[in-house]
């Protein structure tokens, strides 16, 4: 099959969706979400062989949304918008408690490690099975356990010293 | 907090990718099946597959980013990457050839292909092998993990070979989506016996007249196009 620009266009137009609705969850920002979705399609027309090693198109499109979101809650120009979002919640929120809520997720996200915070993100935000989460992480259920755990402690201990 | 029950925690049971996986035709026949029956009975998948249909329809409608209007070099993926993408070409090949005749979907290739047959009022879904009639009206579903170029091509009991989708001499594209009815129905004529189905998933809008004279020349297992995979099963007419 071929995979050149117009083949991504069709992906995009099939698939975009996938990428857009969980941007829009992680980043809780639009304009943020808009981005990530435009990146991630645009770096496949760069590297059409990012998928070379995907067992489906949908899996590989979580994994690199995924990555490319909880790189984004890290950077420090995101991060500052996650603080203000505490004050202006971003569209999928309806702000109050709820939204600082949201955006109190994201800060601690943005602080776990990456395998942990996707860990979370999938089983979590995603509602995955640990069997769903370990096949899109490369693991084994009981690591996916161990991270999970491991999460709920480092959250403990980050909302104790904010 | 409970990382249970954050408020961007995920509220359907199904989880968003196996609803994913589902909407975009990856899912294999009964797990398809069993998701299905799962979210027309259950309120919170239900919602949550309104709002993946929703986005959907609002990515459809935006402008496609200016990197991916402009012509690249066309770059074919190696086999495998194929496989990984859907349309699991080379190494399905294979597959069809040496596989029983009768199936509706290639596994792990996201490919499917289903009949839904009227009989008098009763409208059904039929399985690979099944018995229908002379003058059921038959419609098919195709279901791609990526658009396609699909056609339906049929050998019947008497050896002639026809195409039943597209009404036109190359495959007809089809997007990407679970079952996705093909807009063409037909009328089973009154030849009895085992009908043969030869649904076929494309990269481009092949040919299809010399892939219905391999059919009528008895060639049912010779190769299909570089650039497509193919389904075979069949159903027997009474």
């Amino acid at each position: 099959m071929i995979l050149d620009a117009a083949a991504i266009a069709g992906l995009y137009r099939s698939h975009g969706h996938v990428v857009l609705r969980r941007a829009r969850t992680l980043l809780g920002s639009e304009a943020d979400a808009g981005e990530a979705l435009q990146e991630i399609f645009t770096a496949l027309v760069r590297n059409p062989d990012a998928v070379r090693s995907a067992g489906s198109i949908v899996g590989w499109l979580y994994q690199a949304t995924t990555h490319h979101c909880l790189n984004q809650l890290r950077k420090a120009r995101t991060g500052a918008r996650v603080l203000e979002l505490h004050v202006r919640p971003g569209l999928s929120e309806s702000g109050g408690p709820r939204g600082e809520a949201a955006a109190e997720v994201r800060r601690l996200l943005a602080l776990l490690p990456e395998e942990v915070a996707a860990a979370v993100v999938y089983h979590h935000l995603d509602g995955m099975t640990h069997a769903e989460v370990a096949e899109l992480l490369g693991c084994s259920r009981r690591q996916v356990g161990y991270l999970l755990e491991r999460a709920q402690g480092l959250w403990d201990r980050a909302e104790k010293t904010a | 907090m409970n990382l249970a029950a954050t408020p961007l925690s995920w509220n359907a049971c199904l989880s968003s990718l196996r609803l994913d996986r589902w909407m975009m035709g990856e899912l294999d026949a009964a797990d398809a099946e069993t998701v299905g029956t799962h979210v027309s009975s259950c309120a919170a998948c239900s919602a949550a597959v309104a709002g993946i249909r929703g986005v959907r329809e609002e990515v459809r409608a935006r402008p496609l980013p200016a990197a991916l209007t402009r012509p690249t070099p066309r770059r074919r993926l190696p086999g495998a990457a194929v496989a990984g993408i859907g349309l699991a070409l080379a190494a399905s090949l294979v597959l069809v050839l040496r596989a029983p005749p009768a199936t509706e979907r290639s596994k792990g290739s996201g490919l499917g292909l289903a009949m839904f047959v009227q009989h008098g009022d009763d409208v059904r879904r039929a399985a690979p092998g099944e018995t229908v009639f002379a003058g059921d009206a038959v419609r098919f579903a195709v279901s791609t993990p990526i658009p396609a170029y699909v056609a339906v091509l049929s050998l019947d009991p008497a050896g002639r070979a026809s195409v039943y989708f597209p009404q036109a001499s190359r495959a007809a594209e089809v997007p990407a989506g679970t079952e996705v009815p093909l807009p063409l129905g037909t009328r089973l004529d009154a030849t009895t016996g085992e009908e043969r189905l030869l649904g076929i998933f494309c990269a481009s809008p092949v040919e299809l007249e010399p892939i219905r004279l391999g059919l009528e020349r008895g060639q049912d297992g010779a190769p299909l196009p570089a650039d497509c995979q193919g389904l075979r099963w069949s159903f027997v007419k009474r």
